[in-house]
């Protein structure tokens, strides 16, 4: 007790000689990039048309619909999750498989695995207090695992007598369906995250725990919902992209689990949970996709995309690490 | 301070003994396997065994050695692809300049994640992430986002040639790595610190532990681990690529550790118990191969084991049971009475 009290005040102390220049980092830094991002738009031939604006928000949507649901996650406290790629991938497939069904079961089937993953996994770390970083790398593993096992390492495609879900990959009213799932996410997720006792309780959870349980809060519930929940996400995003590309494997895995990651964290969320925002985490979704679409137009390759992803995501975690001390 | 006992009281207990009963189990399994089935095992399946291990092994080590101070390394499993880009690269005239040159990377890397880590006081997580990310796009941008040949085959076979039948100077390099740091983590007092750094980090600063310069040297060694690991088998495959070679890398290496008796709260483990669970992943691994056993059989083991043991061994899976078996004892008698 005495040393938490220490801390605090240590931090206020600490506030007073820190504060200001944190701010001012981060406010230069957001100007720096600002002024690139302009500089880039104007010089970049093929940057400012309609259809790479396009581009970038399709883009953006499926790797914003996946960090705004990892947000859940961050704010919780819990880090992140490193099987988001793969929940993908495996959603994606069952969505796939499931089509035979009809598309609206195919949905709800595909959305209860993400919840039933999401869900498995947030239990271990709420009741057990399980590492949530390992047990999602485990959980990743034993995806893969089943994932090849089940479809004997063949890649799923779409029943020949179903079209009815080629509706979720096809543009309305000149922008691509997945565009508007993430914006409606995104709203529908801030709201309640700022809204119900549910997202209050997931704030309260992350900035600090022992006052959590103190006021009697459902601890392992709330983290078993918001893996849950973030799993759910990404399974949403599984059906879309299952349904873009027409043909699903473990090769859809990709980059999203680290694409998801630095997003919620270039948005600015404290990793240490309870401060940042739905809202945050789709502006670095977009962020991103702006940063990536613009070094492919200027000829970059896959490494230099990375490496300036890497860079902006140190630099911003150090830079919000330190403006929330600072407070 | 000096003579205080943090470390080895904290590892005492039956837990400790853990580690060596799996790999006890692993290996009489392998034995028993030509007696229950009809699969034979030969010597070869040994050397393959510690083949295995020099492989992920060091990578294993430099892990556990970051979640033994309490923090962890997500970059270890790119810093091993750099770390075999880079050798190939640089070591065309000599493949000792190679390793040299992987090594130095691996200082720079460690020292700037290591730096940020501890004078910042970040969580190391999301900093090694973003590294994870520099250090992989590094890796494309120097092998022009493709699989870089090495021209020669001998450094391989050389390095991989049996010696006694069972061991390689592949193996043997990381086996002796494993002894040097076993030796440094038990007996020297830079290995006490480490611990107490990751056991109780205020106490032991307060205890005047170097605890930002321990930091640095822990992110240091991981990166050095990972890098060596790497260099080593890019030469055996004469082959480095940016993308993954086989098995993933930081679950075979989260893995071992934590078999190994790593305490992910941080504080306990030690370069033995590691070794033991990397021998008993390698030999599981040996197992299904013999078997024949399809590749995804080796990642669901491999995860399913990882997910047990991260929830055995978490802080409040007793507290759990027990208040639960309380709680529903309390309830059957309430309503018996």
């Amino acid at each position: 007790m005495n040393a938490g009290v220490f801390g605090a005040l240590e931090r206020i102390r600490a506030d007073r000689r820190r504060f200001g220049w944190a701010d001012v980092a981060l406010g230069l830094w957001i100007g720096v990039l600002t002024v690139l991002v302009v500089y880039g738009a104007t010089t970049t031939t093929g940057f400012m048309t309609v259809s790479n604006l396009k581009a970038i928000l399709t883009a953006a949507a499926f790797v914003g619909i996946i960090a705004v649901g990892l947000t859940v996650i961050v704010l919780s406290g819990n880090l992140f999750s490193l099987a988001l790629g793969q929940t993908v991938a495996v959603t994606a497939m069952l969505f796939l498989y499931t089509l035979q069904f009809g598309l609206a079961l195919a949905i709800v089937l595909t959305l209860l695995l993400g919840l039933v993953i999401g869900a498995v996994q947030g239990f271990a770390v709420g009741a057990w207090g399980a590492n949530p970083i390992i047990i999602t790398i485990g959980a990743a593993g034993l995806m893969e695992g089943v994932a090849v096992w089940l479809s004997h390492g063949q890649s799923i495609v779409p029943p020949a007598s179903a079209t009815s879900y080629q509706r979720l990959a096809e543009p309305l009213l000149g922008v691509p369906f997945p565009v508007y799932v993430f914006v409606a996410l995104t709203i529908g997720l801030a709201v309640a995250m700022r809204r119900t006792r549910f997202g209050r309780g997931i704030y309260l959870l992350g900035e600090n725990r022992v006052a959590a349980r103190a006021a009697a809060l459902p601890v392992t519930l709330l983290t078993t919902a918001a893996f849950a929940l973030t799993s759910v996400f990404a399974a949403g995003a599984g059906v879309l992209i299952g349904a873009t590309s027409q043909n699903a494997s473990l090769l859809l895995t990709g980059s999203y689990t680290y694409d998801a990651i630095a997003a919620a964290l270039v948005g600015g969320n404290a990793v240490t949970g309870g401060r940042g925002s739905v809202l945050r985490t789709a502006g670095g979704a977009v962020f991103i996709a702006t940063i990536s679409d613009m070094l492919l137009l200027r000829g970059y390759t896959t490494g230099g995309q990375i490496l300036v992803r890497g860079i902006i995501v140190v630099v911003v975690v150090v830079l919000t690490n330190l403006r929330e001390r600072s407070r | 301070m000096r003579r205080t006992r943090i470390s080895t009281a904290r590892i005492g207990g039956a837990s400790r003994f853990v580690p060596f009963a799996i790999l006890a189990v692993m290996i009489a399994t392998m034995a028993l396997l030509p007696v229950v089935t009809d699969y034979t095992v030969r010597t070869a399946n040994v050397y393959d065994v510690f083949q295995n291990f020099s492989a992920y092994g060091l990578v294993a080590l430099a892990l556990g050695i970051t979640i033994m101070a309490g923090e962890f390394d997500l970059s270890v499993s790119s810093m091993y692809l750099l770390g075999g880009m880079v050798a190939v690269l640089t070591g065309a005239g000599s493949p000792l300049v190679g390793i040299l040159a992987a090594l130095g990377t691996a200082v720079i890397v460690g020292c700037v994640q290591g730096g940020l880590i501890a004078y910042f006081r970040l969580n190391s997580m999301p900093v090694t992430l973003g590294g994870y990310l520099v250090v992989l796009g590094i890796t494309y941008i120097l092998g022009h986002s493709k699989s870089v040949m090495y021209e020669d085959y001998n450094v391989g076979l050389r390095l991989d040639q049996p010696i006694a039948q069972v061991f390689s100077i592949r193996s043997l390099i990381s086996l002796g790595i494993f002894v040097l740091v076993a030796f440094v983590l038990r007996y020297l007092r830079v290995g006490r610190d480490v611990r107490a750094i990751g056991g109780d980090r205020r106490a032991a600063r307060v205890a005047g532990v170097p605890v930002e310069h321990l930091l640095i040297g822990v992110f240091i060694v991981s990166a050095l681990g990972a890098a060596l690991a790497g260099a080593l088998l890019s030469y055996s495959l004469a082959t480095a690529s940016p993308t993954n070679i086989g098995f993933d890398v930081l679950t075979f290496s989260a893995t071992a550790a934590l078999l190994g008796g790593v305490s992910l709260s941080g504080g306990r483990g030690s370069a033995v118990g590691i070794a033991a669970g990397v021998l008993s992943l390698s030999v599981l691994q040996e197992i299904l191969a013999i078997v024949r056993s399809p590749d995804y059989v080796s990642s669901l083991i491999t995860g399913g084991l990882l997910v047990l043991v991260t929830i055995l061994w978490a802080p409040e899976i007793s507290k759990w049971f027990r208040t639960t078996r309380v709680a529903s004892a309390v309830e059957s008698k309430r309503v018996q009475g």
